[in-house]
């Protein structure tokens, strides 16, 4: 028997009781709710003959109580011969299994979204044992397995992020941090030594100008006495050492994070390129952004900031207490009273101030993006005429940003005067106790400025290691975000021995493919398809109906979830991936176009092109024609300030990019679509000339595009429902017929609006 | 050109009147609808704005998930009819509503949190906090945790102070 939990004893001797013994049972695993919505575990289960239900009784339900030891059970078993099938329904939040027989169809369990994977696997296996069909190991592969971590077993928080928030514990990412060390060593160990110079220096000041300056060069009997004009020397002397040190410390400060960033940077872009397709739709491209941005950023405050001032700080705290007790000791002890009450205040108030900083980052980035959406869209603004009703929604975010710099303004104005009061309270107490210690004599005035000095210098460190926490849980976070990204897995893995394909003939075969984005909902069903070299194939359906979700197959962007896609009898999983993709070209609807000039766009897939290779590619593609009519030539600049083409051509250079890289299978995804009929004759015949010896594989909505195709494959709702050539597929009156029809309606109607 | 018209000109929206409908519950606890003749087994119905208009403008489907046709007010239905489609609706958008928050605990960007809801006791985790903790409006919080289950307070005032202080954090 399958589980993936611990079964209650009480869910076994009810199975029992029933005659079930737990082996024979193929599956038996947990929903987390009941039928009425209420939180409690009910337990599903089958065997050969049943499925049993295990739920809490409807009192235990309605008083919206989960069903603790002792509660009582009820026992349901259906007949798996009456069972039709069990579908799940996916809805906001939760789901349900919906069971239907013969005669009738009820809601067998609901679940919510945690349990969604689960009761999905379990509706398949029902399925299949209601259908007779026999039960692979493949159909009991725990769901839980890839989302668990493999050390402790837990599930992972979230199971698109495999991070085990136990098992990677805070020290082993500082460890891994500090590894990082090493490379900037002699950086650091500079900074360090510069740092504590300063430091050194800085607590060398007060005695020098308090005890020094006041006792033994001012007073009377004094060591010194009267050697003014040395002592004033010397004083400066300290003061420029000290500022030479800071110097030099900002410098080697300035290098080495500018290097900390460029390094890791480099590290993360290269861990990204590295990924599939998949983890880059499953997250937002701006969060991408932010974390090779403010990640590295916030990693580099802790080279930069935090582990130099940490330890430049504990010393400086340690150093001056020292120096006080040291100077007199009781005068310390007083002195320290007052800290423990500015320690508590800040703890209590700096958090609140820190929210209104964050929360006035949030508002400025909600301004920020009103004024993004509104610049780069302002030729929808200006063509509805909207200018005014932009100008109220940006008032709108402009006055958040208002209000809160106002809050922020008027807690700071009572903070920081507080603050110093606070901490000038020590100094009263200083100036009250030293000052009666000076009139007896039992304290020299020098030490007296001494330890005023002391005091001012003990506040700044104090106030840095208030909020250490919130630094340090920050940069770990970062770092923990970053190494993540560095130690992600592709999602389409290269096999450990890839089967090399040095020249493939371009054979396709789709064997029984089935490919869900997410659980439960396939986009795809029982695809069969086999593809012979050099055949050009059409794929026609709604869209939404999958095409473009088998060509990411193909060219292996994500992997199938059941069934295999082999290419001359190769499975792509296990085929290398390099060889694969240098031999598929894709040219799609929106070309993408990278910054640089055309040639280089052409030549993107293969650097090292000669010019004669270039624009024999361009002529292929009907495209030498007009880039030779642009002032700048092959070298015209694309992108950003540069030259701006038309979508047409645009789409012939990329045609000419899909040419050079003179791929064995081609793929066309809407590679028309977005062009006028004349450009699209055009590049119609430029992408014949690209047909010709290569496996072909065309999505087009205009069905006149893919007339020529050897075959066209009509594809609804994720299966494949008509397959033929246009006119056998006419003759049929069936799906792609009625395609046709409708189109060439549309098209009446357009001439008739002409 | 000529005289202007409304977009209702070019399409319609086909919105079920009570007397022309009839909603029923099956045996087995899914909605039946009976329109034009038809009876359609399994109906689901949508919220189309679920958050500006709730219990209006809903969208009627039949099993493969096309539209029957759309209610325009529940208001107009009988008591019966309104508790039925209610119901579905109820379990279509399953937001419980977070009474108390117990325990808060941050680990690595995630938030494990114990609550208790309308709908029994719950663990759930979220992940980061300004994407899975959403303010709407100055009294209404939304909560998504890592799975995609949704939670609700509807007025952050009704919270125990215990709980308020908790999820305030989490408020900027």
């Amino acid at each position: 028997m399958h589980t993936t939990e611990p079964i209650p004893a009480q869910v076994e001797s009810l199975l029992n009781a029933h005659g079930v013994q737990l082996p024979s049972l193929h599956l038996l695993l947990a929903t987390d709710m009941t039928l009425t919505g209420h939180y409690s575990e009910s337990w599903l289960g089958v065997d050969d003959k049943y499925v049993y239900m295990i739920s809490p009784s409807p009192s235990y339900e309605q008083n919206g109580r989960s069903a603790g030891p002792g509660a009582s059970l009820r026992f349901e078993t259906y007949p798996l011969a009456d069972i039709e099938e069990v579908r799940s329904v996916n809805m906001m939040g939760n789901g349900m299994l919906v069971l239907r027989t013969k005669q009738t169809e009820f809601v067998l369990c609901r679940y919510s979204n945690t349990r969604a994977k689960q009761l999905g696997q379990f509706a398949k296996i029902v399925n299949k044992l209601a259908k007779g069909e026999a039960l692979e190991a493949e159909d009991f592969e725990d769901p839980r397995a890839e989302v668990a971590c493999p050390k402790c077993g837990q599930l992972y928080p979230d199971q698109n992020r495999k991070v085990c928030p136990k098992c990677v514990d805070r020290r082993s990412v500082f460890l891994r941090v500090l590894s990082f060390v090493p490379r900037y060593k002699t950086q650091i160990a500079l900074i360090l030594f510069f740092m504590l110079a300063g430091v050194a220096l800085n607590a060398l000041n007060p005695y020098i100008q308090g005890v020094i300056l006041f006792d033994e060069v001012l007073a009377e009997d004094g060591k010194y006495h009267g050697r003014l004009v040395e002592m004033v020397f010397v004083i400066a002397g300290l003061q420029l050492v000290s500022l030479l040190t800071s110097i030099m410390h900002a410098r080697i400060n300035a290098q080495m994070t500018a290097e900390v960033v460029r390094d890791l940077k480099v590290e993360v872009y290269a861990a990204m390129q590295r990924l599939s397709l998949g983890f880059f739709t499953k997250r937002q491209t701006g969060s991408l952004m932010t974390r090779v941005n403010d990640d590295a950023m916030n990693l580099q405050y802790f080279f930069h900031d935090g582990l130099p001032f940490f330890i430049v700080n504990c010393l400086q705290i340690i150093a001056i207490v020292t120096v006080m007790l040291r100077l007199n000791w009781q005068l310390a002890l007083v002195l320290l009273v007052p800290a423990p009450a500015i320690v508590w205040f800040v703890a209590k108030v700096y958090p609140k101030l820190w929210k209104i900083f964050t929360r006035r980052h949030m508002k400025n980035r909600a301004l920020n993006a009103v004024l993004n959406d509104t610049l780069t869209g302002f030729r929808v603004v200006k063509a509805f005429g909207r200018e005014d009703a932009e100008i109220d929604r940006f008032e709108v975010r402009n006055l958040d940003v208002y209000d809160v710099s106002l809050a922020e303004g008027r807690m700071k104005a009572i903070l920081f005067p507080t603050m110093s009061m606070l901490m000038s309270l020590g100094g009263f107490v200083v100036w009250a106790l030293g000052g009666a210690q000076v009139l007896t004599g039992a304290l020299t005035f020098g030490t007296l400025m001494t330890f005023i000095n002391y005091l001012g210098m003990l506040y700044g460190p104090l106030e840095f290691m208030t909020h250490i926490v919130d630094w340090w849980t920050h940069c770990m976070n970062a770092a923990q975000r970053i190494f993540e990204l560095l130690d992600a897995q592709s999602d389409v893995p290269e096999a450990a021995n890839p089967v090399r394909l040095p020249a493939i003939r371009g054979e396709v075969e789709i064997d029984n493919v089935t490919f869900e984005y997410e659980p439960n909902k396939p986009v795809l069903r029982d695809i069969n398809l086999h593809i012979k070299p050099g055949e050009m194939i059409g794929l026609v359906g709604h869209s939404g109906a999958g095409k473009s979700t088998i060509t990411n197959l193909i060219s292996r962007l994500y992997d199938v979830t059941e069934g295999a896609i082999r290419i001359d009898g190769v499975d792509v999983r296990d085929a290398s991936v390099a060889d694969l993709r240098r031999q598929i070209g894709m040219v799609l609807q929106e070309p993408y176009l990278f910054q640089g000039s055309i040639a280089e766009n052409i030549a993107y897939a293969k650097p090292d092109a000669t010019p004669e290779e270039i624009i024999l590619a361009a002529m292929m593609a009907n495209a030498h024609y007009f880039i030779v009519n642009l002032p700048d030539g092959y070298d015209t600049v694309i992108g950003r300030r540069g030259h701006n083409l038309s979508g047409g051509e645009r789409q012939r250079i990329s045609i000419a990019r899909a040419l050079l890289h003179n791929p064995r299978i081609l793929i066309l995804d809407e590679a028309t679509a977005s062009v006028d009929t004349e450009t699209e004759r055009n590049i119609q015949e430029a992408l014949e000339r690209l047909f010709e010896g290569r496996t072909t594989i065309a999505i087009a909505h205009r069905l006149s595009t893919l007339r020529d195709a050897d075959r066209l494959v009509v594809i609804e709702k994720g299966q494949i429902v008509e397959v033929g050539t246009h006119a056998e597929l006419v003759k049929k009156r069936g799906v792609y017929y009625n395609l046709l029809q409708k189109q060439r309606e549309a098209l009446k109607i357009g001439v008739k609006i002409a | 050109m000529s005289e202007q018209k409304g977009l209702e000109a070019y399409a319609e929206i086909r919105f079920l009147a009570p007397e022309e409908c009839r909603f029923e519950e099956s045996p087995g606890g899914l909605l039946v609808l009976h329109v034009d003749g038809e009876r359609y087994e399994s109906v689901a119905v949508h919220r189309a704005f679920p958050f500006t208009y709730g219990d209006d403008y809903l969208s009627v489907r039949d099993k493969e998930g096309n539209e029957i046709g759309m209610i325009k007010t529940l208001k107009v239905f009988d008591e019966q009819t309104q508790t039925l489609i209610r119901k579905e609706l109820e379990r279509r958008y399953f937001v419980p509503t977070i009474t108390r928050i117990d325990r808060i605990k941050e680990e690595f960007g995630y938030g494990y949190w114990e609550v208790q809801t309308d709908r029994g006791p719950r663990r759930l985790t979220i992940r980061g906090v300004h994407e899975s903790v959403i303010p709407i409006g100055e009294e209404r919080v939304l909560i998504i945790d890592v799975d995609g289950n949704r939670y609700e307070i509807p007025r952050l005032s009704d919270l125990d102070p215990k709980s308020y202080k908790l999820i305030d954090q989490y408020l900027v």
